[in-house]
């Protein structure tokens, strides 16, 4: 199901952001990167990016700390 | 993309927390598919100065401090931001020319050293936000 996980963990905002736009850059259409973040700005604000983009958001999962925010390339 | 919002930021300020809210609004916007275009002025060169960087004298308040250990510094952001996006900085030719500085004074970021009015057909039609 998750095709990359990225550990931006201890990055601040908008480095996980960044991190995730150039996964999703290599990234092939159907493609799920999962980012790893325990900033809590990243947790808001990467939904929205994902929701301006028109990529999909398959989950944001708060565990032990940190969040696991996945999402599905859904364009070129 | 001819048709991507066009977003163009005004930093007048020298002030490290305004450079880096800047700097970030900046490339964010730029990575989210919008035309960006920060236009640096007056003392907001300051900070951008080699020598500024070397000696590490930037003008903080608390948060910036705390920026300036924790975070990427703001060229980083621009860096990333031109990587990942359409985002041009520019400086202020009136700034440049009365203290002398050139394009090599300053930190690798910039696209070129424009006046008012090139800088207002840029931004026409779009958005613009002051700092």
């Amino acid at each position: 199901m998750i095709t990359k996980t990225i550990d931006a963990r201890g990055s601040y905002c908008p480095g996980p952001l960044m991190e995730l736009i150039k996964a999703m850059r290599a990234a092939a259409v159907g493609d799920v990167i999962e980012v790893w973040s325990n900033d809590a700005g990243s947790a808001k604000d990467i939904p929205e990016w994902v929701e301006k983009m028109k990529h999909g958001l398959v989950h944001v999962e708060e565990t032990d700390g940190y969040y696991k925010i996945a999402v599905e390339k859904k364009h070129a | 993309m001819e048709n991507a919002p066009k977003l163009s930021i005004i930093l007048a300020s020298e002030e490290l927390e305004k450079v880096h809210a800047a700097s970030l609004m900046g490339s964010v916007a730029a990575m989210s598919g919008m035309h960006v275009s920060l236009f640096v002025t007056m003392n907001a060169l300051v900070p951008f100065l080699k020598k500024t960087v070397e000696d590490r004298s930037f003008k903080t308040g608390e948060v910036g401090k705390a920026l300036l250990e924790k975070a990427e510094r703001f060229d980083t952001l621009l860096t990333n931001g031109k990587e990942l996006g359409h985002l041009k900085v520019y400086a202020c030719a009136l700034a440049m020319d009365v203290m002398g500085w050139t394009v090599d004074d300053l930190l690798p970021v910039f696209d070129d050293v424009i006046g008012v009015t090139a800088f207002f057909n840029l931004a026409q039609g779009g958005q613009i936000l002051t700092m």
